[in-house]
């Protein structure tokens, strides 16, 4: 392992570490552009810059590995008017509009411009003019005047989708990024490539000129999307409520995960949080009186869901859980299932169009807990609880988030089935076909709203976190099964998903010493601790 | 004066591209006597001979030969700059046109020094002739036996891009890409062209190896001066009465390549500056001109022999006007792919047209001075620093004509 | 090239791109000789002349562009039947390329970068071809033409039909 000194502070890295890397792991901060840990080394932003021990001149550090005994500084007097220069160099033929550009206030133009330009700017001439305001897909959209050139979005598509569809045109300071004419950049991650860009070229349609960057709020979470689990920071709109049409959910980003989903994820995650503030978000307890579903107070609501499990005896109750509830809400109705003795339980749905998958991130389950609703011991044959129900042995069905009308079993067997039962119970966070047909409807948290866990398809158990408040009186899945638990003549003291997760871990072997200290923000894997491995 | 000529001594020959007129002047004999040389005396004699890189850079040939890693089992490539492209240069356009079998016997003699079993001439798109030449002469050679066993050359064309001369973008250009330049390290002798070992030389010190073989290293480095043998092939041109190619020991002076070689300055007859060594050379006042050829002499005046592109300028020329031209080529010929270069150059070419056209700002020439000197260095490859040279040499040294034309 | 017929090289040809792929170690390095051969038989390398070699060569498309709008001699619009080139570089600066360049604009009638109307020559002003020994000079298709005066370019322009 090369040990090396930079800024006179001794470091030891993998051998193969670049010096701003090698850097970085000092918390020393080389500003650059065109690098990116998850691409390949591009050297052509020459921002990188940094003094090595008897070299003529300074060198970027992104092409540099570190070896052992290298004296390299960060600091030193050419390098700091090195980086001017280049900054300068950048900026030349740069519009300066940064008040009508939506990357304002996260542009690495500014941010660096602040730490390692303010020169007096020198060009007077007329800039390089490029097209501007370019759709290049569904979700990205161009500005060749703002683009650096450095190239990363290029080097995404042919690194890591392997897609191909961007190139840098022309040569000289004509240079520009593209599309081939005619083409879009419709790959399943193409919102990756304004993640990666470090300045105001490629925006989000979606969430462009919606809000303001700083006026944003933002949570660890995961990604709902699939089995994958892809760590995601949520970023929430709470100081400037009348803007984005009263949208609270900005955007979601991508969070670093070595282990999981690294720098990136895919455009069905990223976009697909419009549930959370669709309009079709349920926010009160329904209750069915004839024809008609209105509203009722929780607590009336709960009454009604226990007094309905206690009046069905447990043969003749069935649930369907749903594998895109948290590992805290399935323990939960794990309790309540032992509390009735309730053994016709699954979660699996088949789905009507089978999900795609790929060999980067993209899974063809497209619940993110399907994992743990299994170690929680929730994995009953849905199917014959439906069966059941249609010859009327089960005659009280509570079925959580599903939409059975939309699945891949026959509709009208599903709907037959769901008529033939007496109670049909309803949770969720959307109103959909099913949950029109319950008699009670209890509204859910969505997983924005709420602290809880999410167990991969490889045993990952990851933590998502509250970035907004519940909408209306929904609830989270937890605390909805708590109060029923607590009808039901169970009273339970957990308050918090946490004091959810830490039952879990004492009465699931797999999940055995887990706390959310422990999962920290990476993730923990089920069956690692040694009490997991004790049990 | 001008010594001994070899690589131009069949020029006269109509027919000295000929297998037969260059086997008839003793062409392919040093071959004969490699093929009994170990790669590595090759290689030594080659060092020993102090023949210096012809394209522009100017390092020692047999040095970079030595860079090919010694226990490499792949493959290794040989490849042939003649992407003829330094304004000023048309050397390599007389050797493939004129003796493309002193090309092809040097590149034999190369290939067995860095046991190469393939090598690439990559040729200037724009250069059809020279092309169609090498490629016949290339057709005669494997007729004949000498290539196609253990040795094979493919001829190969660029389609017009300056950088494709610089050696690393080349390399890029032969595999299909754009001519962008390759970060180095690794360096081509190590990582070179399609991931292996490559040996990249100009044509025309290819086109010094046979000579060297047969009559010695010795010989070689006794026409030079002591760090650099040899003659090699100047390309005269702008203001002088006979333009041409001229081939003339390293240590010739460039007074002695004005006035002796191309006879003198036309014009008003009297010199003003003159680019030694390609449009990317700083340029020299007349005060100059007392200078030897070689890769140091020229170095230590502050300037470089490049390619050997003397362009000659008499006191009529504009020097703001030359500038606003070479500035116009490196702003359309840089590659776009260094932040520096891509966004300066364009920026310089614009400023310096201004100041021709009469509208230059009293700051505008320690701005491009300024930028110049910023930018040098900072890039991947020497493109820029080509461009740096004459920016701050044409400034510095005629800064009353460029004051002249910005207003007051 | 027929309207309704994909354009392709004839079997002859795509036998020639299969050669130039295989002379060298990775096949894509023959697309700089495939662009030259369909600039030859297709007059200039549309976005579908890009499609088709990038079909050729299992490239994208996008990349294909890349290399055909970076080099100078493949022509993304329709070019004359001749094509003249003057170099405009230092030595032919010198040695009066400038006023060539207008006589050549004056005979054609047409601006740099543009086809006469009868689409029988496209003037082009250049880099330097490396011919600086006989400034100033142009190309005229395949051939260099040396020492120009306005009598010599008319010259040379009444012989291209």
């Amino acid at each position: 392992m090369p040990k090396l000194t930079i800024d006179g502070k001794e470091i030891e890295v993998a051998p193969g570490t670049n010096l701003i890397e090698a850097a970085r792991a000092l918390d020393i901060e080389v500003p650059h552009y065109c690098y990116h840990p998850g691409l390949s080394v591009a050297g052509q932003c020459r921002l990188c810059m940094v003094d090595i021990e008897k070299a003529p001149r300074p060198t970027i550090a992104c092409n540099t590995v570190a070896t052992d005994g290298m004296v390299v500084w960060t600091q030193t007097e050419r390098v700091l008017e090195t980086r001017k220069s280049i900054m300068e160099f950048h900026l030349i033929n740069h519009p300066l509009d940064c008040p009508v550009c939506d990357q304002a206030g996260e542009c690495w133009l500014q941010i660096y411009y602040m730490k390692h330009g303010l020169y007096d700017p020198r060009m007077v001439d007329e800039k390089v003019h490029k097209p501007k305001a370019v759709p290049l897909g569904p979700h990205v959209i161009l500005d060749a005047e703002r683009c650096i050139l450095c190239s990363r979005c290029v080097r995404f598509c042919d690194e890591v989708t392997a897609t191909g569809e961007l190139g840098i045109f022309d040569r000289g300071d004509r240079s520009e990024i593209g599309l081939f004419p005619g083409r879009e950049l419709d790959n399943k991650y193409s919102g990756n490539v304004v993640d990666i860009c470090p300045v105001g070229a490629l925006t989000d349609r979606d969430f462009r000129f919606q809000v303001r960057v700083w006026y944003l709020d933002a949570a660890k979470s995961i990604c709902p999307g699939c089995a994958r689990g892809c760590n995601i920071e949520v970023h929430v709109n709470r100081r400037r409520p009348h803007h984005a049409q009263g949208r609270r959910v900005a955007r979601l980003k991508p969070r670093f995960n070595a282990a999981v989903n690294k720098w990136w994820i895919c455009d069905d995650g990223r976009y697909g949080f419009g549930f959370v503030d669709d309009g079709s978000r349920l926010r009160s307890p329904l209750q069915r009186e004839g024809g008609q579903q209105l509203p009722v107070a929780w607590d009336e609501a709960i009454a009604g869901v226990a007094g309905a499990l206690t009046a069905h005896p447990p043969a003749e109750t069935g649930v369907i859980a749903s594998p895109k509830m948290a590992n805290e809400d399935l323990f939960a109705l794990r309790r309540v299932l032992d509390r009735r003795g309730v053994t016709q339980v699954g979660f699996a749905v088949r789905p009507r169009v089978p999900g795609d998958e790929d060999k980067l991130l993209i899974r063809a389950d497209k619940n993110p807990n399907t994992r743990g609703a299994e170690l929680i011991g929730l994995g009953g044959d849905t199917a014959a609880i439906l069966a059941a129900a249609r010859a009327r042995r089960i005659r009280c069905l509570w079925i959580f988030g599903h939409d059975l009308l939309d699945a891949g079993w026959p509709e009208a067997e599903t709907r037959a089935a769901l008529g033939a039962v007496e109670t049909l119970i309803w949770s969720g966070t959307n109103a959909n076909a099913t949950s029109a047909l319950a008699r009670w409807v209890l509204p859910s948290a969505a997983w924005v709203e709420r602290d809880g866990t999410f167990t991969n398809f490889e045993g990952r158990v990851q933590r998502f976190r509250a970035a907004v408040d519940q909408l209306g009186e929904a609830l989270p899945d937890w605390e909805i099964l708590g109060r029923v638990l607590t009808a039901l003549g169970e009273p339970t003291l957990a308050a918090r998903a946490e004091h959810w997760f830490r039952e879990l871990g004492r009465s699931v072997p797999a999940f055995a010493g887990m706390t959310y200290q422990s999962i920290g923000d990476t993730g923990q894997m089920v069956g690692a601790t040694r009490e997991a491995a004790r049990a | 004066m001008t010594g001994e000529r070899t690589l131009t001594r069949n020029f006269h020959r109509p027919d000295a591209h000929t297998l037969a007129a260059y086997r008839g002047t003793g062409g392919y004999t040093a071959w004969e006597k490699a093929q009994t040389m170990e790669p590595a005396a090759i290689t030594e004699e080659v060092k020993k001979s102090n023949l210096r890189g012809l394209g522009g850079a100017g390092f020692p040939t047999g040095m970079k030969w030595s860079f090919i890693p010694k226990n490499h089992t792949g493959p290794v490539y040989l490849v042939i700059n003649a992407d003829e492209g330094e304004p000023g240069t048309f050397k390599d356009r007389y050797l493939l046109e004129r003796d493309p079998h002193a090309l092809i016997e040097g590149m034999l003699i190369a290939a067995r020094a860095i046991r190469s079993a393939v090598g690439f001439v990559y040729i200037r798109g724009e250069y059809v002739e020279p092309w169609r030449r090498f490629s016949a002469a290339a057709r005669e050679a494997t007729d004949a036996g000498y290539l196609g066993r253990g040795f094979d050359v493919v001829v190969h064309r660029g389609a017009g891009a300056y950088i494709c001369g610089e050696e690393t973008g080349l390399i890029s250009s032969l595999e299909g890409r754009k001519g962008w330049p390759k970060l180095k390290p690794p360096f081509p002798a190590i990582k070179g062209a399609f991931g292996a070992p490559t040996i990249v030389n100009n044509v025309e010190t290819i086109c010094h190896l046979p000579h060297i073989i047969n009559r010695g290293a010795g010989w070689f480095a006794s026409l030079g001066t002591k760090t650099q043998g040899g003659t090699r092939m100047y390309s005269v041109s702008g203001r002088v009465k006979r333009p041409g190619v001229y081939e003339a020991s390293v240590a010739i002076t460039l007074r002695q390549v004005i006035y002796d070689l191309a006879e003198g300055v036309t014009g008003n007859g009297r010199l003003k500056a003159v680019v030694p060594g390609g449009s990317s050379a700083a340029i020299l006042r007349a005060d100059e001109i007392d200078v030897t050829m070689d890769v140091d002499g020229l170095k230590n005046a502050g300037t470089m022999a490049g390619s050997a592109g003397v362009i000659v300028m008499d006191e009529t020329v504009s020097i703001p006007e030359a500038l606003m031209v070479v500035a116009r080529f490196y702003a359309h010929e840089s590659c776009g792919q260094c932040t520096p270069c891509r966004e300066s150059t364009g920026w310089i070419y614009k400023i310096t047209e201004r100041i021709v056209e009469g509208r230059g700002r009293k700051e505008d020439l320690d701005t491009v001075l300024d930028v110049a000197r910023r930018g040098a260095g900072t890039t991947i490859c020497a493109f820029y620093d080509g461009a740096v040279g004459p920016y701050i040499s044409y400034i510095e040294k005629f800064r009353d004509e460029f004051e002249a034309l910005i207003p007051k | 090239m027929s309207l309704t017929a994909p354009l392709a090289f004839p079997p002859e040809q795509l036998a020639e791109v299969h050669r130039l792929q295989a002379l060298y170690p990775d096949r894509r390095a023959a697309l700089l000789p495939v662009l030259h051969m369909a600039q030859d038989a297709f007059g200039y390398i549309s976005l579908e002349v890009e499609e088709y070699v990038a079909g050729l060569f299992d490239m994208t498309p996008a990349h294909v562009h890349e290399v055909v709008t970076f080099y100078t001699m493949f022509f993304q619009r329709p070019k004359g039947r001749h094509v003249v080139a003057i170099c405009h570089n230092l030595s032919c600066h010198l040695a009066g390329a400038p006023r060539i360049l207008t006589h050549l604009k004056e005979r054609l009638g047409v601006e740099v970068g543009e086809t006469t109307d009868d689409g029988r020559v496209t003037l082009l002003s250049v880099e330097c071809l490396c011919a600086c020994e006989h400034a100033p000079m142009m190309q005229v298709d395949d051939r260099y033409e040396f020492d120009l005066t306005p009598a010599r370019v008319d010259r040379i322009l009444e012989g291209l039909r």
